[in-house]
């Protein structure tokens, strides 16, 4: 299979991350709920897990609370720093995972820059935003539909400047491009553990550069005689028995990360997908791409984007094509209708790849 | 060879507070804190050498590591909580 749905979740993991999870199913008890040596073996594994994650994102390892998956993080920082009615300040390339919580909150949002691969454009409304007087802000740090890497750095240093608090979604980022807790002063980062990190489904993190409120209450195996939840981070976000074996897949998965280099993940990404891009216009099809891209890259055909991808699908090619759960963003690129064919490259990415991909394209036409 | 126990609220915090010891040359192992010891319920301790309680505690305090109490060892061999 050439395997191109890497937004998704990342599929071909390394050998080390499956090996992980199967060691963990069979050694590891509880962690921080007995002292016999599977619970303190399982206890072990979440931190080094903690320990590597904290080194990579740059904050104490105790700022990394595990999560199900970047969308529960999302959703335990917007608890946490959005009250119900309030204005928040988006871009227009936001994913479900941070509209629909929004709109659950009934949150006026306002909407910075829809002009894709602009910097300049996106800044220019985004300071506006923060301008109109905004009480949080939330954002994107990579457009999961068509690889637009936004400034974030630059949106960081803006709402530090406004005194506005901000979550980053880095469901497309992490893995990928350097993401850093202390250099961005983020008051939340999530992440999922699947996709950019390798790590197995079931897996995310939330980098906590604030003080959260818990999301869910429940046992943390510490401080058990008190009813409210613990005060102390990781525990007062933890609740609940963690995904030890999905934890120990995921450790592997940034070890390799830290081994093989993040720049050099990107560069190879990056390549495959402008090939792409550059041959898919030669061939006719409307393609979204340009500078500030990642391995990422959208196109749109004449015919139905769903017919086309089933028929990749069939001939062996995995892509993803629809709305990519991001209605926003198709509406700020102009294809809300006819939503687009997805391509999105992984830490295997090669142009050999690319080029049977290509290939195969021109005999499915 | 006396012991000394370092209480902490969360195995996490015990578990970073073993890895500075470690890395500054004083071993210890993380293990249940005694009932006795943990009125709130559930914790972990870090057990040390006595010895090295006074350094443990300027590293632990100097990295703001929470630790909760220190329960060093008298000549009877019981345990008693004492401020460093």
């Amino acid at each position: 299979m050439i395997y191109l749905d890497n937004g998704a979740t990342s599929l071909h993991k390394p050998q080390a991350v499956s090996r992980a999870v199967n060691w963990a199913m069979h050694r590891c008890a509880n962690p921080g709920r007995g002292g016999h040596s599977a619970a303190m073996l399982a206890a072990q594994k979440v931190y080094d897990c903690r320990e590597r994650a904290a080194e990579m994102f740059d904050c104490q390892p105790e700022q990394v609370v595990f999560t199900h998956n970047c969308t529960h993080g999302l959703n335990i920082a917007m608890h946490s720093l959005i009250k119900p009615g309030s204005r928040v300040a988006i871009t227009g390339f936001e994913h479900n995972a941070v509209t629909r919580p929004l709109y659950a909150r009934k949150v006026e949002t306002v909407v910075a820059g829809r002009k894709l691969f602009d910097w300049e454009n996106t800044l220019e409304e985004f300071e506006q935003a923060l301008k109109s007087g905004v009480s949080a802000a939330v954002f994107t740090h990579c457009s999961n539909v068509f690889g637009y890497i936004l400034p974030v750095e630059e949106m960081a240093s803006l709402c530090r400047s406004y005194r506005v608090p901000f979550i980053i979604d880095a469901a497309q980022s992490a893995g990928v491009l350097p993401v850093k807790l202390g250099a961005l002063g983020a008051d939340f980062i999530a992440m999922p553990g699947h996709k950019g990190l390798l790590g197995p489904a079931g897996t995310g993190i939330l980098l906590c550069g604030s003080t959260p409120k818990p999301l869910i209450q429940g046992g943390t195996g510490s401080n058990s005689r008190q009813q409210d939840m613990p005060d102390e981070l990781p525990d007062m976000l933890e609740a609940g028995t963690l995904n030890v074996p999905g934890i120990a897949g995921l450790e592997q998965g940034l070890k390799w990360l830290q081994k093989n280099g993040i720049d050099k993940v990107f560069q190879q990404e990056r390549g495959a997908a402008e090939l792409c891009a550059r041959e898919l216009k030669r061939l006719g099809y409307r393609v979204f791409s340009g500078e500030h891209q990642s391995g990422t890259v959208s196109f749109v055909d004449k015919k139905d984007c769903e017919i086309l991808a089933q028929k990749l699908g069939n001939r062996g090619v995995a892509v993803r094509s629809g709305l990519h759960c991001a209605p926003l963003a198709h509406q700020s690129a102009g294809t809300l209708e006819t939503g687009t064919v997805r391509l999105s490259f992984g830490h295997d990415a090669t142009s050999k790849q690319a080029q049977e991909f290509l290939q195969i394209l021109q005999t499915v036409k | 060879m006396k012991f000394c126990y370092i209480t902490f609220r969360s195995v996490t915090f015990s578990q970073k507070g073993e890895g500075i010891l470690r890395r500054a040359g004083i071993p210890g192992s993380v293990q249940r804190t005694p009932r006795w010891m943990e009125e709130q319920g559930c914790g972990y301790s870090l057990r040390i050498r006595q010895t090295d309680a006074p350094k443990a505690v300027a590293l632990l305090r100097q990295a703001g590591v929470p630790y909760r109490k220190i329960y060093l060892q008298r000549e009877t061999g019981a345990l008693e909580e004492m401020d460093l």
